[in-house]
């Protein structure tokens, strides 16, 4: 304990310097801003900025994008409760209480309940982090190849498992994307591969373009076929403090909305989406009446958006103690990590303590002054709602360019964004969900890594997989996944909480 | 006639697959105690094949959705202009630069999918340009194309 203490004490002198105060404040209002703004999520508006964060130090880099991160589930509130458009994709479940609420003449109570749930959340999330991430770190360092490549191939199941529609579709993406992955020279040979002959995929493809031209082009792509109607509440907003009643009746949904997003935060394929959607259901059932639910509920708003908030929290556990990001988020987190020549993993909390503590330190100073931006603001956010998607997709568009050439100073990147944009449109068309794509474009090159030194170890036996428990537990568990996921029963409750990842 | 939708994409990715395999035996599989570079490329187009044939059976399975509906009531001549700008935008950029090619592109953005009036169209296209190209180059020191203007 006083050795956490103490760490937590150092992180703060990291957090608390200027810069990265500046760099934390930058985060999360513009994380704010994508999350109230329908059609960018964070993940485009991190891919965006990965590039910018090069000239600045990794802890400020760092701590600007881990703030855009949960920046964006609070503003995301903002738009489900106003416009009944989800600003981003864990805020779809805030919708159908929220906007009821509105409806009512309850938009104060219900934004910012949503706010204080978030901060509750998110601050919880933080102290379990504090005390999981050493912990897990410690167990860490014992893992091999087989336990990385076993542990990655159960994020990739769960994904594919818990992400919207068929679940050979998730598992075609997220083999595709791995070998996209692969595209460039060998890293054990230096052969190249799948380049044909081009000079610019011998490097490989580049996450920014990727993710770029999956979720920001697609988007605008979708979006601009239909028209988006936007009803943004027009009633003055009034109060935005939740009422005695308010709080009794939210106080246990956000205590469980946390645990619950917590830990399937943690989770490899999990992610905030998902535990906004799980935390909304299990509310449902522990309620007395819940035939409320859906007609402006408190409790409908304060479950989801503290799991969303403590889901973003746990995430970071893998990604920290393990070097595997969990969610697209979490990938595009660790392309950040790793343009400042760092590697997360499990020696981070000893090699680079203050970096670690810094951001652990500066998600505190974040979530509070996301509770200054999120409730004196909304008047600004409302107004931002009104702007047209004929004036914003442009500029998406123009921010989406100049972003990918940024990242590598590379026309190319252009061609291979709007190639991966036409691609990601057509997913969308053909019920295809591009989050496992991304995922497995960045485990495949870890995985293939680690798959072919555990082989090589165990001098081809297969057999190596099974006789390490950890390794053999993360097997065993994604066959019972991809095996539930052919019986009837489970496969109609999958579909029930199957959800999209990211946004 | 009805083209089945879902047949069609397993035909994509069953294609993949067949070039998958072919360019990971290529590369060489190598051994399972000596994995050559081809290795996961092979294996990869292997489980894809597997996947899409599940899903060529599955697609001629229920009611299957046609390929036209997928596009009703939609305007995917949007989607066709909205990529044929950005596409043409990426072949003149290195040729035009960033400050004559980016006004184009923006007022075709702004004017063909959902018209802006030209009076504000105007003003955000070139606004727009100018300010990404003052903070990227000025602010940020990065290198834009900079075509005759350079």
């Amino acid at each position: 304990m006083p050795e956490i203490l103490a760490s937590v004490g150092q992180g703060f002198g990291v957090a608390l310097q200027p810069l990265n105060l500046l760099a934390c404040f930058i985060g999360v209002f513009i994380g704010t801003l994508v999350g109230v703004l329908p059609g960018i999520g964070p993940i485009s508006a991190m891919s965006l900025l990965l590039p910018v964060t090069l000239s600045g130090t990794p802890e400020a880099g760092i701590i600007m994008m881990a703030g855009i991160y949960y920046g964006s589930m609070y503003g995301g509130s903002t738009t489900s409760i106003l416009v009944n458009i989800p600003g981003e994709a864990a805020s779809v479940v805030t919708c159908l209480d929220g906007h009821q609420m509105a409806r009512q003449g309850r938009a104060g109570p219900a934004l910012g309940m949503a706010a204080l749930s978030s901060f509750i959340a998110g601050t919880l999330a933080i102290i379990a982090l504090m005390f999981v991430a050493p912990a897990l770190s410690r167990v860490a360092i014992a893992f091999g190849p087989a336990e990385y490549f076993s542990l990655m191939v159960l994020g990739l199941t769960l994904l594919a498992f818990l992400t919207q529609g068929a679940i050979l579709k998730s598992l075609i993406m997220a083999t595709a994307g791995g070998v996209i992955g692969l595209i460039g020279l060998d890293s054990i040979t230096a052969q190249p591969r799948l380049t044909f002959d081009r000079l610019e995929l011998f490097d490989g493809i580049g996450l920014v373009p990727l993710v770029m031209g999956l979720f920001g082009v697609a988007e605008v792509l979708t979006n601009i076929e239909r028209r988006l109607s936007r009803d943004v509440i027009a009633a003055r907003i009034g109060s935005l403090l939740p009422t005695r009643d308010d709080w009794r009746a939210s106080a246990a949904p956000i205590g469980r909305g946390t645990v619950l997003g917590f830990l399937l935060g943690i989770l490899p394929g999990g992610g905030a989406v998902i535990a906004s959607f799980a935390a909304y259901a299990l509310e449902r059932r522990f309620s007395r009446d819940p035939g409320r639910f859906g007609r402006g509920a408190i409790e409908g708003v304060a479950a989801p958006e503290a799991a969303n908030n403590a889901a973003a929290g746990g995430a970071f556990i893998p990604l920290m103690t393990l070097g595997i990001p969990p969610n697209v988020v979490m990938a595009l987190l660790l392309g950040a990590f790793v343009v400042h020549g760092l590697q997360p993993g499990p020696l981070m909390m000893t090699q680079n303590a203050g970096l670690f503590w810094g951001i652990v330190a500066s998600m505190y100073v974040g979530n509070v002054m996301l509770l200054v931006l999120n409730l004196p603001l909304i008047g600004m956010w409302v107004q931002l709602l009104r702007l047209p998607y004929n004036l914003l997709f442009p500029l998406i568009l123009l921010f989406s360019i100049v972003g990918v050439y940024a990242s590598q100073n590379n026309v190319f990147d252009i061609y291979v964004m709007i190639g991966f944009g036409l691609f990601g449109y057509l997913c969308r068309k053909f019920g295809y969900e591009p989050a496992p794509m991304v995922l497995g474009f960045v485990l495949g090159p870890m995985l293939e890594n680690n798959l072919r030194k555990a082989l090589i170890l165990s001098q081809g036996e297969l057999s190596g997989f099974l006789t390490r428990p950890i390794s053999a537990a993360c097997l065993l568990l994604a066959a019972a996944l991809l095996v539930s996921a052919t019986l009837p029963t489970l496969r109609r409750k999958r579909d029930a909480i199957a959800l999209e990842e990211g946004g | 006639m009805r083209i089945n939708a879902q047949a069609v994409a397993a035909a994509f990715w069953l294609s993949l697959a067949a070039f998958l395999i072919v360019a990971g035996r290529d590369l060489g599989i190598g051994s399972a105690s000596e994995p050559g570079s081809g290795f996961l490329v092979f294996w990869g187009g292997v489980l894809i094949a597997l996947f899409a044939a599940g899903m060529a059976v599955e697609s001629v399975r229920g009611a299957p959705e046609s390929l036209a509906s997928l596009w009703k009531g939609a305007r995917a001549d949007r989607v066709l202009i909205v990529s044929a700008a950005l596409a043409a935008y990426a072949v003149s950029l290195t040729t035009l630069g960033f400050l004559l090619a980016t006004p184009p592109l923006m007022l075709v953005l702004l004017r063909v999918v959902d018209p802006v009036p030209w009076r504000q169209a105007v003003p955000i296209a070139l606004g727009a340009t100018l300010v990404v190209w003052w903070v990227l180059a000025r602010l940020l020191a990065i290198q834009l194309p900079a075509g005759p203007l350079g």
